[in-house]
This record gives structure tokens, C-alpha cells and sequence, in this order.
């Protein structure tokens, strides 16, 4: 597995693409799509997803990680701003560092993307 | 020679970004302003940057949109501060979202072709994890997008965090 990390709007997805020549075909936006596809993109917003219809999203990595090892996970930055008043957007942030915490140590490599450019931090 | 400056309130990326100016000996040196001044805190703003650039010879032009105007003696040093802030000007004021983004581009272009130095400030304001209304979410977009092509044109991305410089491209110059 493979994470590449950066704030909104950096240009993980098309860098992702780039890189390792695939094709939009390719990408995945939810866990399930995920256990199949190459790239799992804005994994921050799946994450909000089934915290928000109840499911655990570290579980659901987990069995992601096991049914699709050589998964790209793209995940946007998101706990660099003032901590939120509502406590899902607290739980949400907290939720997305976390995980990424959890799946860096995974990682074969982790990157991080910057104005479109790429950055190796593992 | 252009370099990109990025980094978040308060990280230094303004002093870096002169500094890289200041070690040229290209003279004159020229400071593009993009800031409206609005108000108590804004004049106060463009106060303490006038403060840190005093004696350093820099001629202030000030420029809140349509950069593609201005006129600059040729092979000037020229220290654009900043593009989010003119990103702003160009989108909520002026002739708004339609073609604001061309207009930039345009705009650095021509001030490029005439500069010998063209350092550009913008802000890394992308990880905050908050969803904003669409008129904001459609600004973010615009400012990424240039700040993308800025930096894919630039011979230096350089990231500022507490005063020190990262090197996203480009050598320490």
C-alpha cells in the first residue's frame, strides 16, 4: 500500500495517475469500490461517509488493507484548521489523522503533495 | 528566475520571500502590492510589512488587480505579495469569477517578461478540513489551480514553516 497525503486542491489525484500510470478507471471513492480498483481517492471523504451512516472506518481500512494490499490511498489534510465547534467535524478530523497515522506506518512509501509537486516523507 | 513562496499565517513566507529578493543585486527592487487596505487591522497589515522592507530600497507599487497594467522598469527584482490576496480582488471585486483566473496568469506572465526576478507570495490555506459555501469552495478551487500552474512554471517552490524554508523545487538560492 501506498499513501500520498497534501492539502485540497494540491493535485494528489492527477500526480497519482501520473506516477503510476493508470487511468481514471482506476480510481475508487468509497471502501467497497476500493477492494477492487488501484487508487482509493479522497479516503478523507469516505471516511466522513461511514462515520455518518454509523460504521467504524478503521475497521473497514483494515479489511480494505487485507482484500487490496497494493491499494493507493490519496487523503486530503484536513486538521490544520480551528477545532470545530460541532463534535462529528471534531470526530471526523481526528478520525482522518488517525488513520492516516495508522496507515503511513503501513506504507511502502508515503508522499506528499505540494502545488502539484511531490514530496517522499517514507 | 521565478520562485513560488507558500506557507500559512504567520510562518515567515514574507521575510523569506524578500530575503530571496534582497540577495540579488538587481536593481530597482520592486514591491507589488495586491492588498486593499481595509480597515484598522489592514492598514496596520501593510504597516508592519512597510516596517520589515524600509531602507532596503524596495519602490512600492501598489496593484490590487489587473497585474497585466503595470509597468516596471526592465530587469527589475520583483516581489509580488500576495496572490491570494490579489485572487481575491480579482474574484470578489473588479470583473469577478469569469476569466480571473486567465487574467493572473496573464498578469504574472507580463510582469515576468519584464522583471530579472520575479518572487511570488502566495498561502498554503488548504488544510483546514472545512467545507465552505460554494463562493469560497470556487476561490480555494482558483487559488489552487494557480498556484498548481505557478508552480509548475517556477524555477523554485519553496514552502516556509516557522521562518524555515522546505524545497519543493529548485536549489537553496
Amino acid at each position: 500500500m501506498r499513501l500520498i497525503i497534501g492539502g485540497a486542491g494540491q493535485g494528489k489525484l492527477s500526480y497519482a495517475l501520473r506516477t503510476y500510470k493508470l487511468t481514471p478507471t482506476d480510481v475508487a471513492e468509497n471502501f467497497s469500490a476500493a477492494h477492487t480498483g488501484r487508487i482509493f481517492d479522497r479516503f478523507h471523504a469516505a471516511v466522513r461517509a461511514a462515520l455518518d451512516a454509523g460504521e467504524n472506518p478503521q475497521q473497514l481500512t483494515e479489511e480494505l488493507l487485507e482484500a487490496n494490499p497494493d491499494i493507493i490511498i490519496l487523503c486530503d489534510e484536513v486538521g490544520c484548521g480551528v477545532i470545530p465547534v460541532q463534535p462529528e467535524e471534531r470526530a471526523w478530523r481526528e478520525a482522518v489523522g488517525r488513520l492516516c497515522c495508522d496507515l503511513a506506518e503501513q506504507a511502502k512509501t508515503v508522499e506528499r503533495v505540494f502545488c502539484g509537486l511531490p514530496m517522499r516523507l517514507k | 528566475m521565478m520562485t513560488l513562496v507558500s506557507g500559512g499565517a504567520g510562518s515567515g513566507k514574507s521575510a523569506y520571500a524578500e530575503s530571496v529578493i534582497l540577495r540579488y543585486s538587481a536593481a530597482p527592487r520592486i514591491y507589488l502590492a495586491t492588498m486593499q487596505a481595509w480597515g484598522e487591522e489592514g492598514r496596520q497589515r501593510v504597516e508592519r510589512h512597510r516596517c520589515l522592507r524600509a531602507g532596503k530600497g524596495f519602490l512600492t507599487v501598489e496593484q490590487p488587480r489587473n497585474l497585466a497594467e503595470v509597468e516596471i522598469p526592465p530587469g527589475s527584482a520583483v516581489l509580488l505579495e500576495d496572490l491570494s490576496n490579489l485572487t481575491a480582488n480579482e474574484c470578489f471585486g473588479g470583473a469577478g469569477f469569469a476569466g480571473a483566473e486567465e487574467r493572473i496568469l496573464t498578469g504574472v506572465d507580463s510582469i515576468r517578461a519584464q522583471a530579472g526576478e520575479l518572487v511570488v507570495v502566495t498561502n498554503e490555506i488548504f488544510s483546514d478540513g472545512v467545507t465552505y459555501p460554494p463562493e469560497t469552495a470556487r476561490y480555494l478551487d482558483v487559488l489552487a489551480r494557480l498556484n498548481r500552474q505557478l508552480a509548475a512554471q517556477a524555477d523554485r517552490v519553496i514552502e516556509v514553516a516557522a521562518g524555515i524554508p522546505i524545497f519543493w523545487k529548485g536549489e537553496n538560492p
